[in-house]
């Protein structure tokens, strides 16, 4: 070595140069292998964080953007509120400004693509909310007073005038649930401020046009509100004296929290999945470092002899994980480019489906994503180097005259390491046990984590019992290969324990989700199949996206209720409530009616009392997930205010259900009409008495009469397509999780494959020293693949175990704990029995490299 | 006593805010929709201190200057404008049934506060339309209300009340005039240009004795002045080639009023309808031509918000009145700045003048107005 002069810092990075780098290009085809993983994994976690940060981004500041500078506003829960209130709003000391808003998704009548309507006072609301028409146009600046002076006109954000190809003045139909209407478009508004809500794919209108459009006169949404500034504590409590009964004030970012808490876990449960690719690559970057450290355990000792410190070979080691891991992540800058793009649509597409609507264009890079992304790929792959390095750390300088240095666990190691797993597997209850934070499954993906490791440690001890016990029926099933390969069992050091260990973390994994997801598939369908069996559906048009706000417009329902085709109506009232800050689903429905076809699965207690309890309207019943969500169990009271009401009954019992919106209560609708004087009907199922052959012909008949009756405000759905709409929006959800699941099997399989070669490679002494006292090629290789196939079939078998405890956890803990749900858990034998010989199989054939490899040299050389 | 042949006297900065309102709003329909001012106007009070709804434009305008118990000197300004934004024939476009937020009209309000004494001008303005009582007019026991949100003026026959609040100051002022309206014009039908209909129905309250209550800071303060109210509505709108105007409101100490006007063409003329109007104490207005009346700018200021150049400073020379006066502004800056509405830019305050008319000498108080400095003001035709 030279310049031990030198900085310290410029001979460590020669030294790297020259040791870890050389030796690394000397085998390109390993780092090669490691840095595809660690590519795959950095640029799935990279692409999922940016593809959800984006999809998120957009809906925070679309609600940022509506909510504007309101300091707080005012709400009816399952109502509107009344407008005359802003005048009074206005006059109190305590508020500088007020604007009632309306919102509702409109379409296009030569459209198919719904936007955004918003409807406000364009005076008042400019206060809370800024937008703006381009210069230029001599009137664009004043759009705000024709937009008020002139009914059905409206102003249009730049995106959704450029997905259009809408001008000024130009005339255009609009079709809302209560009417269809003509407006002419005033201007453009430019991209910013309201302007950028839903991507700029939304229409602004004055608050008298929204409300002849859809005839919620003297009504709004919410009023917004800005406090005046200095307004005492007293005086913004004295607001509520100006409010009707059943009118409250609320933090405008309540609409915000409660959609990103029913993201959040879903943002969450991706961001696990992405990180286990990186986990996975990191056994990778494990294996290679542990080989470079293992096989040149004599040239450390060179280094340690002339000179270098321990901790010198320690920096080397990290170093070389650290150059993999950047390495990687360079490499993993063009795939995530790509995959950002799917995985954008495909997490955009399932927010909006399952829980808010949202528009995201393109993906913002930020340093802040950026630099995460590069600290975890670094931050793994330095991990991942830790203990090679550690153990190159204890290389002694004398061991540069052994023959044949080896890194070898000792027994009481390998004993502890069992133990330690043995506890971390007994911790994994408890753990799962433990409260978790709302939406956010800790303690599941703790207690997934434990079962992980707690099957990972105990590898090294389990393959010296398994090559122990299975050394002399291998002899006498394979010969001497079989004996030979379960002696190296015996004898195996850590490198086959962490292939193991990778093997088992894919294969649970694998096995897992894939128990997970058929649980969850077999669940919904059977809800499907029982809740959601009518035979047809009415509701508003563009009801799905305006939550079932609108009712269905009086003729529609005189229609119905006039049907010549005997039939049997399940009418149901919904709308959205709050208890406890828990966002849910209210419905009045006449249950009795309802079980003529369907059912609700229950989860408990005495289904038929339950039933008639609730027919009786002696009690609610609520989902699962709202049960979970706010502890409320049978027996408990549900309280909640409705309009100017309180609604105070007992819990008569939980049924499962899988809306994604917060959970759901059920009431009787004959009590709930009596009690609130409220006989609309947000949607009804119809059912007709008809046997199945003649059903078809009823459901057409109907289908005809109520489109010309009232074709024009009506959505109307088969039960057979809304069932089958449902599986389909459940399978196009599990897509992402399918593809990070194949990717997380990938890395795995490149993992499997470099690990049999590093011990292939790691043993060509000993091989060749077989080879050299007479052993044939045909001998070693039988050994070797022998010896993949004992590896395999451990690492397969401690990974069905595993994956079939991680299934429980996912389903009973982290479902639960994420999403409140959990599912009937349900084995799917066929795609297991399917998959698990093709993974054994293809860990075979990727030792087939590794074989020829061993035997590539001659064995003179080899043993020189 | 000369008689008065004015032209839309209080050209104030409403006109410009009307007019692009109503220009932007009624794209398509035409000024003959509207009611218009094209002779006698007929005004009988107090049903016309009310609005006038069918026409295109209308304001209350309240200044005046008041001192504090303790000596402290302040300038007001509380203006209510109303503005018609489609002619009333357009209602038969409105959908049935119509929402009660549905509208064609807009108001608007300014109010201003010079604290003299604390040099500092305090603002504020409020514009909504007039429904849901957010605004409008109302006539009860014999009293118009004119109001926007809690800023108001009670219009009743010997009393006018004003109140406005915003989160600088609040005004509650008791204003008693001293003379009858004055009827600019022809009984109040007054000219603005060469055709009929460009003319508007116009009187003034032109000395109102004020007294009531200003607080500023927290701090209540009694105050007692005079005050200058101009009630005006039309349709037609504003000669074209005008970049601005000036307006002085002076009451002297002789018990007499001068109003003066000045319509500024882009070369620096003045436009031949440029006048003014003489109250002598009796009240019988005297109107003042152009040709009367020189007005030479004698002191200037640049606005560090707007960057416009204000005169602030002027020789006022009227030789049928043998009057000669001096007027200066009490603080230079009254620049009133509407971001929050519509965005115009002009200055408003409190003025004194002294001099001498008749051989005697006088000195009084009053208001000016100076529009179209900040930018050039086209009125669209």
């Amino acid at each position: 070595m030279t310049g031990s002069s030198a900085h310290p810092l410029i001979l460590y990075l020669r030294l790297f140069a020259w040791f870890s780098l050389r030796h690394l290009r000397s085998h390109m085809g390993r780092a090669l292998a490691v840095l595809l993983g660690i590519a795959l994994g950095a640029a799935v976690f990279t692409s999922v964080r940016l593809a959800v940060h984006a999809t998120v981004g957009s809906f925070a500041r679309s609600m940022d953007l509506i909510a504007g500078a309101a300091d707080l506003t005012l709400v009816q829960p399952g109502g509107r509120v009344p407008d005359a209130l802003v005048g009074p709003l206005l006059r109190h000391p305590a508020v500088q400004a007020a604007s009632p808003v309306l919102t509702t998704y409109v379409r296009p009548s030569d459209q198919d693509e719904p936007f955004l309507l918003i409807g406000s006072d364009p005076i008042l609301d400019r206060n809370v909310r800024a937008w703006t028409a381009p210069v230029g146009d001599a009137t664009a600046g004043f759009a705000w007073a024709a937009l008020m002076s002139t009914p059905y006109t409206l102003v249009v954000g730049e995106q959704l005038a450029a997905q259009f190809g809408w001008q000024a003045d130009q005339r255009i139909t609009l079709i809302h649930s209560q009417r269809t209407a003509p407006f002419t478009v005033l201007a453009i508004m430019d991209s910013s401020g309201l302007g950028l809500i839903e991507g700029g794919r939304i229409a602004l209108c004055d608050i008298a046009t929204f409300q002849e459009l859809t005839g919620f006169m003297g009504l709004a949404d919410r009023i917004d509100l800005i406090l005046t500034p200095g307004a005492t504590q007293d005086q913004i409590a004295s607001l509520q004296d100006l409010l009707p009964a059943g009118v409250v004030l609320r933090a405008p970012s309540e609409r915000k929290e409660s959609g990103l808490g029913m993201i959040r876990a879903y943002q969450f449960s991706l961001t696990f999945l992405s990180f286990i690719s990186l986990f996975v690559g990191m056994f990778l970057v494990y294996s290679l470092v542990a080989l470079n450290a293992a096989v040149r355990r004599r040239e450390l000792a060179v280094l340690r002899a002339t000179g270098a410190s321990r901790r010198m070979l320690f920096g080397l080691f990290i170093g070389e994980g650290a150059f993999l891991g950047l390495c990687g992540w360079l490499l993993a800058l063009p795939v995530s480019s790509v995959l950002v793009k799917f995985l954008l649509a495909g997490v955009s597409r399932t927010v909006s489906t399952l829980f808010v609507r949202v528009q995201v264009d393109t993906v913002v890079l930020s340093p802040w994503e950026v630099l995460l992304s590069l600290a975890v790929t670094l931050a793994v792959a330095m991990l991942a180097a830790l203990q090679p390095a550690r153990e190159a750390m204890q290389v002694a300088p004398r061991e540069a005259l052994d023959i044949a240095p080896m890194a070898a666990l000792a027994p009481r190691l390998i004993r502890s390491m069992a133990l330690t797993g043995l506890v971390m597997l007994a911790l994994v209850y408890p753990v799962s046990r433990l409260p978790s934070l709302p939406a956010v499954s800790l303690p599941g993906y703790l207690a997934a984590l434990l079962l992980f490791i707690g099957f990972a440690l105990p590898a090294p001890w389990t393959l010296r019992m398994l090559g122990r016990l299975l050394s002399a029926p291998l002899a006498r099933l394979g010969g001497q290969p079989a004996f030979l390969a379960a002696r190296y069992l015996k004898q195996s050091g850590v490198q086959t324990a962490i292939s193991v260990s990778a093997l088992i973390t894919a294969v649970a994994l694998f096995t897992a989700l894939v128990i997970m997801i058929h649980s969850f598939r077999g669940t919904v369908a059977l809800w499907i199949g029982q809740s959601i069996a009518g035979d047809l559906y009415v509701r508003p048009k563009l009801a799905e996206l305006n939550n079932f706000r609108d009712p269905l417009a009086p003729r529609v329902k005189a229609a119905i209720k006039n049907l010549t085709t005997p039939v049997t109506l399940v009418p149901m009232r919904r709308m959205d409530l709050r208890i406890n800050d828990h966002e849910h689903i209210f419905e009045a429905m006449d249950y009795a009616a309802y079980t003529t076809r369907s059912r609700f699965i229950w989860m408990g207690g005495d289904r038929q009392r339950i039933e008639a309890d609730l027919i009786a309207g002696r009690g609610v019943a609520v989902s699962e997930v709202f049960a979970n969500s706010t502890g409320l169990q049978p027996g408990d009271r549900y309280r909640v205010r409705i309009r100017d009401q309180v609604l105070d009954q007992p819990i008569l019992g939980v049924f499962r259900d899988y809306r994604t919106q917060g959970g759901a209560v059920y009431y009787s609708r004959h009590h709930y009409r009596q009690r609130f004087d409220d006989d609309d009907w947000n949607a009804v199922q119809i059912n007709f008495s008809a046997p199945p052959p003649a059903r078809a012909d009823a459901l057409a008949r109907v289908r005809t009469e109520l489109l010309a009756c009232c074709g024009d405000a009506i959505e109307m759905v088969e039960g057979a397509y809304l069932r089958r709409a449902v599986l389909r929006i459940f399978d196009e959800t599990f897509a992402i999780t399918t593809v990070l699941l194949l990717i997380a099997l990938v890395v795995a399989a490149l993992g499997i494959a470099t690990a049999l070669a590093v011990q292939v490679l790691q043993r060509a002494r000993e091989l060749n020293t077989l080879r050299a006292v007479g052993g044939s090629a045909t001998q070693l290789r039988r050994m070797i693949l022998w010896e993949a196939g004992l590896i395999v079939t451990a690492g397969q078998a401690a990974g069905l175990i595993c994956g079939f405890l991680l299934a429980y956890l996912l389903i009973f803990v982290v479902n639960l704990q994420s999403f409140g749900w959990t599912f009937i858990y349900r084995v799917d034998w066929p795609a297991l029995l399917f998959a698990l010989p093709l993974i054994f199989i293809a860990a075979l054939l990727a030792a087939l490299p590794a074989v020829r490899l061993a035997l590539s040299g001659t064995p003179a050389v080899l043993l020189r | 006593m000369l008689k008065i042949e004015a032209i839309m006297p209080t050209l104030k900065s409403s006109l410009l805010i009307m007019i692009l309102l109503a220009a932007a709003a009624s794209a398509g329909s035409h000024v003959d929709d509207y009611a218009q001012v094209t002779g006698p106007c007929n005004l009988s009070f107090p049903a016309d201190h009310g609005p006038h709804a069918d026409y295109r434009t209308e304001w209350w305008y309240y200044t005046g200057n008041l001192t504090g118990a303790d000596q402290r000197r302040y300038g007001f300004q509380l203006t209510f404008f109303r503005t018609r934004l489609k002619p009333p024939s357009a209602r038969r476009d409105w959908p049935e049934p119509a929402s009660p937020w549905r509208s064609d009209q807009i108001y608007l309000a300014h109010a201003a506060v010079s604290d003299l004494s604390g040099r500092r001008h305090l603002q504020d303005e409020r514009m909504t339309r007039p429904v849901l009582d957010l605004a409008g007019a109302e006539h009860a026991q014999g009293a118009w209300k004119i109001h926007l949100g809690t800023w108001q003026t009670r219009i009743a026959p010997d009393l006018h009340q004003l109140q406005a609040d915003t989160k600088d100051f609040t005004l509650f002022l008791d204003l008693v005039p001293g003379k009858p309206p004055v009827l600019h014009g022809a009984a109040g039908y007054s000219r603005k240009g060469q055709t009929a209909e460009r003319a508007s129905c116009y009187y003034s309250f032109t000395r109102l004795q004020a007294a009531g209550e200003l607080t500023l800071d927290g701090t209540r303060h009694k105050v007692t002045g005079t005050a200058w109210m101009d009630h005006e509505f039309s349709t037609a709108p504003l000669q074209p080639g005008i970049t601005g105007w000036d307006w002085f409101s002076l009451q002297l100490s002789d018990q007499t009023e001068i109003m003066i006007f000045l319509l500024r063409q882009p070369d620096g003329s003045l436009n031949p309808a440029t006048s003014g109007t003489y109250v002598p104490p009796t009240g019988d207005p005297q109107h003042l031509r152009e040709k009367d009346l020189q007005v030479t700018p004698t002191d200037f200021w640049t606005s560090p918000h707007s960057g416009a150049r204000y005169p602030i400073g002027w020789r006022i020379v009227i030789d049928a009145l043998h009057c000669d006066l001096t007027v200066t502004a009490n603080l230079p800056d009254q620049e009133m700045r509407t971001p929050r509405s519509t965005d115009v830019v002009y200055w408003e305050g409190s003025v004194r003048a002294q001099g001498s008319k008749e051989g005697q000498k006088v000195e009084g108080l009053g208001y000016v107005e100076l529009t179209g400095y900040a930018r050039p003001f086209e009125a669209p035709m």
